[in-house]
């Protein structure tokens, strides 16, 4: 698999290290986000990334407020946002779902499935 | 050992909660005590000095049987996953990590060659912990002996008390309770 830009963003400096070990161990290229805030910063200042990976708890701006400003963005209608969070309720799932959201993975995470996850929806 | 803060006097509106191996626990109602016993295992107290919101979880990373087959970065998932249910139902109720305070207790070793499994879990607490920039204002770790832990939420206040390990059960395998470990659904 070719290495693929991916933005993880994760309130929690352990959770973005794990994230990165996993991601960058795969081949890929991996930029970080602390909070909705940061993320969208990062993304109006770099390339678009192929991939998000966002949690769901932060500070300043959640997961679901990302997902919603990211596709109010025309550039970023397509670009593929999985949720990764401690949280696995239908509720939180839907309405991800109805944000714009493009998967959700369950915390903690299975490193299999999730570079299965993140190659499903890059390709 | 005693800890910290003493304890005054229980009031009559006390609710006493356990905190079991695998789970958490948060609160902010005065007169809650978040109760927990440990030996090998870890309980890590968060209190946000300004919110007044406080929590407990107890949580064992290292299987006493697997010798060194278990993969590290396993455990560590697992105990971030501890670390992240707790933070986060904190914050859900208006805590934040730069007004939160950590005491980590337990990580004992109650027989012999058993020092690694609790060293295991008491670093893995002040690891996470200092990377996630919240400060570890007590602890109360490691000793051959088991810990019964009080720890009340809404005023940070805990009391940290040796007691006889015939009180606590062995360690055994444990993974906090994930009715969907890892699991993915793509929409």
């Amino acid at each position: 698999m070719s290495p693929i830009s991916i933005l993880t963003v994760d309130d929690s400096p352990s959770m973005r290290a794990l994230l990165r070990h996993t991601l960058a161990g795969e081949g890929h290229i991996v930029a970080e986000a602390e909070d909705g805030i940061a993320a969208l910063e990062w993304l109006s200042g770099n390339d678009a990334p192929d991939l998000v990976i966002t949690d769901i708890n932060m500070p300043r701006m959640d997961g679901f407020g990302l997902i919603e400003a990211v596709r109010a963005q025309p550039c970023f209608r397509d670009l593929p946002m999985l949720v990764l969070s401690t949280e696995s309720s239908d509720e939180k799932k839907s309405r991800a779902r109805s944000a714009g959201a493009t998967g959700w993975i369950v915390k903690p995470f299975d490193p299999a499935k999730l570079a299965a996850a993140v190659r499903r929806v890059t390709h | 050992m005693s800890g910290l803060n003493e304890f005054a006097s229980l009031p009559r509106s006390t609710r006493r909660i356990n905190v079991i191996e695998g789970d958490f626990h948060v609160s902010g109602r005065d007169g809650d005590v978040l109760c927990t016993i440990l030996g090998s295992c870890v309980a890590v107290c968060l209190y946000d000095v300004v919110a007044r919101i406080g929590g407990m979880n107890h949580f064992l990373l290292a299987e006493p049987t697997s010798g060194d087959r278990q993969d590290p970065l396993v455990l560590e998932r697992f105990g971030a996953f501890a670390m992240e249910q707790l933070i986060n139902e904190m914050q859900k109720m208006g805590a934040r990590r730069e007004t939160t305070r950590a005491h980590i207790y337990g990580g004992g070793m109650l027989r012999a060659g058993m020092e690694r499994i609790g060293a295991g879990n008491r670093a893995f607490a002040r690891n996470f912990l200092e990377r996630d920039r919240i400060a570890i204002s007590h602890e109360d770790v490691g000793g051959n002996y088991a810990r019964r832990v009080e720890f009340r939420a809404a005023s940070g206040q805990a009391r940290c008390r040796i007691i006889p390990m015939t009180e606590i059960t062995p360690a055994r395998p444990a993974k906090p309770n994930v009715p969907t470990l890892g699991d993915v659904e793509l929409f």
